[in-house]
């Protein structure tokens, strides 16, 4: 009797250490869901789901206080994606959002702009260089297409660029692939 | 050497269009050309003329850094008309920007550097740079550039130069291996001086009799041993050729010099002569015409840059209107109409009469494509991937793989354009990877913009916190301002008393 007492107090000592040992040395720091659900999102960082970027509407979706169909970048696929992820049902999304736009990049016309940087401040990205009083242009391969700098801008010198297919990045339609 | 050369898979495909004698025929020059500065790799070239210059054939007109592209040169002499966009021979029919040249018809040569006939007095690496500013790509389809693969290659054992030519009722190589012996040879011996190779083994169809039998002829290098292949279709992809011919196989992600291999086109290795001796860049082709669409199929030697019905009018087409296509019968390329320009890929033009397409069918599973890729891939596995656009599970069964030789599609019952998918997969995995990719650095960067500003405020308090205590301490120190402060205390001290007071 006293002997059991004695192995299972051991052996319930010794695991709980090894236990609490593992907790402070393998402990996850930060939130593994939010990690995943960012990874989901499209990162343009526009703020158009009333978050001030992606990485906070991923905390919000993983707090339960957002809903999953508020990223129009992300597009219906976007929302379908997440809610396989999540294991919910699928919503449509949500049109007060906003509209999904079509792929594309912005530019400034180099001859108007007054060197305001009030772009460089909204560009959530840093896609802008320029300073203050001179010229600013945009790194085309940086920009997300978050329109975030065009109603800043005070001369309106800002505009949308669509992104057309190169050779090097045509992708035929499945469509037209099966009638080939 | 094993005795059976070969490989499994592949399709034995009779030619469609035999004609009694192979033959080229000089193409007149054309009244203009339109020369594409994107080439099938690497970056677009930089066009370093503008409109009205008159150019010198041989020319450099475009330039280029990237080591994946060539420089372009002016295939006429004569002046530039426009440097636009242009449709090109491409599936997407997506325009890209080319030079156009109005020919003068005098057809004056520029004066380049060469080693001239003496050329194994020259280095290596001067060599490959004629063959660079030659902008010599391989010719026989890829088109990737020949001064990369050759100085990448530097430590081979053997050298393969491919004279297959498998591609049915393209007869351009074999042309030129019957009419071209002697440059052919020499190219294949500058080749073995630039890659140190101890050989080189120069493969030939085993239908191509008139070619094998003249090259035999021009051969006095006892290095340099060229040998009959079976004839079977997809025997000219590099990976397949080595397997046929060395019983070695590349393995799946790697390249022929890694096992101290290296492959060129019998065509290449006679630009490479033309650069390296006769200092002539790359500015005509042999281009077959052939198909139903023509009464007689033949090898034209024609400017680059040409369209389609330049060299199409010469073939006697018939009066029904055609479906052109660009490469071989399998693994070319459709195109909308003749008046796209002939590229340095181009080795053959199909004239076909048009006719009904068969009608694709849903696949029964009768696992015939599996017999006959050459690469042993599962294409019945990989469609119902590619058409489910599950790219990353495609990719996990080596989709990457695939050369997109269409056998699939010739045995097909069921007429389903299979290599169509593959290559839509590729692109769309090629996409969606580079979507991710730029999703990666928006990510990281928007998260590199919240850590400097949060920085930037901190840094903020703490300099204002550190200039108050700075402050402070000056003040503390200041025996001045201290008697001051201790004065001004005694006042109000005073006044208070005396306010007390009354």
């Amino acid at each position: 009797m006293l002997d059991s007492i004695f192995i299972f107090s051991a052996l319930a000592l010794s695991l709980g250490l090894i236990l609490g040992y593992a907790a402070v040395k393998f402990k996850v720091k930060g939130n593994p869901l939010v990690d995943q659900i960012d990874a989901i999102l499209p990162q343009t960082q526009c703020g158009q789901c009333d978050y001030p970027g992606c990485r906070p509407y991923a905390e919000a979706i993983a707090s339960g206080e957002a809903q999953i169909n508020q990223c129009p970048p992300g597009g219906q696929e976007g929302v379908d994606a997440l809610a396989e992820f999540l294991g919910v049902e699928t919503l449509s999304l949500d049109a007060t959002h906003g509209e999904t736009q079509p792929e594309h990049v912005v530019f400034v016309d180099e001859q108007i702009c007054i060197g305001c940087t009030l772009c460089i401040q909204a560009c959530p990205v840093d896609a802008f260089v320029g300073a203050s009083k001179v010229m600013t242009t945009v790194i085309a391969d940086e920009c997300t297409g978050c329109d975030l700098c065009i109603p800043v801008c005070p001369v309106d010198c800002i505009h949308v660029l669509e992104v057309q297919p190169t050779l090097n990045t045509y992708v035929p339609d499945l469509s037209e692939v099966a009638h080939a | 050497m094993p005795n059976q050369l070969g490989f499994d898979g592949g399709v034995v495909i009779p030619n469609p269009y035999p004609v009694e004698k192979v033959e080229i025929i000089q193409a007149p020059l054309p009244n203009q050309v339109v020369l594409p500065l994107q080439q099938r790799v690497g970056d677009q070239a930089i066009p370093c003329v503008k409109v009205g210059d008159r150019v010198l054939t041989g020319q450099e007109i475009a330039t280029t850094k990237d080591s994946f592209c060539v420089p372009v040169h002016a295939s006429v002499s004569g002046t530039v008309i426009a440097i636009n966009e242009q449709v090109i021979p491409h599936k997407s029919g997506i325009k890209s920007t080319c030079i156009t040249i109005e020919s003068d018809g005098k057809d004056e040569w520029v004066k380049n550097p060469g080693c001239g006939p003496d050329f194994l007095h020259c280095d290596t690496s001067t060599m490959i740079e004629y063959i660079r500013i030659s902008g010599i790509v391989g010719l026989g389809g890829a088109g990737f550039p020949t001064h990369t693969k050759v100085a990448r290659a530097q430590d081979c054992h053997t050298l393969i130069i491919n004279g297959t030519e498998c591609e049915p009722g393209v007869m351009c190589d074999d042309a030129l291996m019957q009419y071209y012996p002697r440059e052919v040879i020499r190219g294949v011996e500058i080749l073995l001086h630039i890659c140190g190779a101890s050989r080189a083994i120069i493969a030939v169809e085993n239908d191509k009799q008139e070619a094998f039998n003249s090259l035999l002829m021009y051969n006095h290098n006892e290095r340099i041993s060229i040998v009959h292949i079976p004839t079977k279709y997809t025997s000219g992809a590099e990976k397949l050729l080595i397997k046929a011919l060395l019983g070695v196989e590349v393995p799946s992600g790697g390249f022929a010099p890694d096992l101290g291999v290296v492959c060129q086109n019998v065509a290449t290795t006679k630009a490479i002569f033309d650069a390296v001796v006769e200092s002539k860049p790359l500015v005509s082709r042999i281009v077959t015409v052939t198909g139903s669409g023509v009464e007689k199929p033949n090898n034209f030697e024609v400017r680059l840059g040409s369209s389609f019905d330049h060299v199409i009018a010469m073939s006697q087409p018939n009066k029904r209107s055609h479906d052109i296509r660009m490469g071989g019968m399998m693994m070319g390329v459709d195109v909308k109409d003749g008046k796209v320009p002939i590229c340095k890929i181009t080795n053959g033009i199909f004239v076909n009469d048009q006719s009904k397409s068969p009608v694709v069918q849903e696949c029964i599973r009768c696992g015939a494509c599996n017999q006959v890729c050459p690469v042993s891939l599962l294409p019945q596995q990989l469609y119902w991937y590619a058409k489910s656009e599950n790219t990353d599970k495609a990719m996990d069964y080596n989709l990457a793989d695939c050369i997109e030789c269409r056998c699939c599609d010739y045995v097909c019952p069921s007429h389903i354009p299979l290599a169509e998918y593959f290559s839509f997969a590729k692109a769309l995995h090629r996409k969606t990877t580079d979507d991710q990719y730029r999703t990666d650095i928006a990510r990281e960067r928007f998260e590199f913009r919240e850590y400097r500003l949060e920085r930037n405020k901190q840094e903020r308090t703490e300099m204002m916190a550190a200039k108050k205590e700075e402050l402070k301490k000056k003040m503390a120190n200041d025996k001045a301002q201290k008697d001051k402060v201790a004065a001004a205390m005694a006042r109000v001290k005073k006044s208070k008393k005396a306010s007390d007071d009354a």
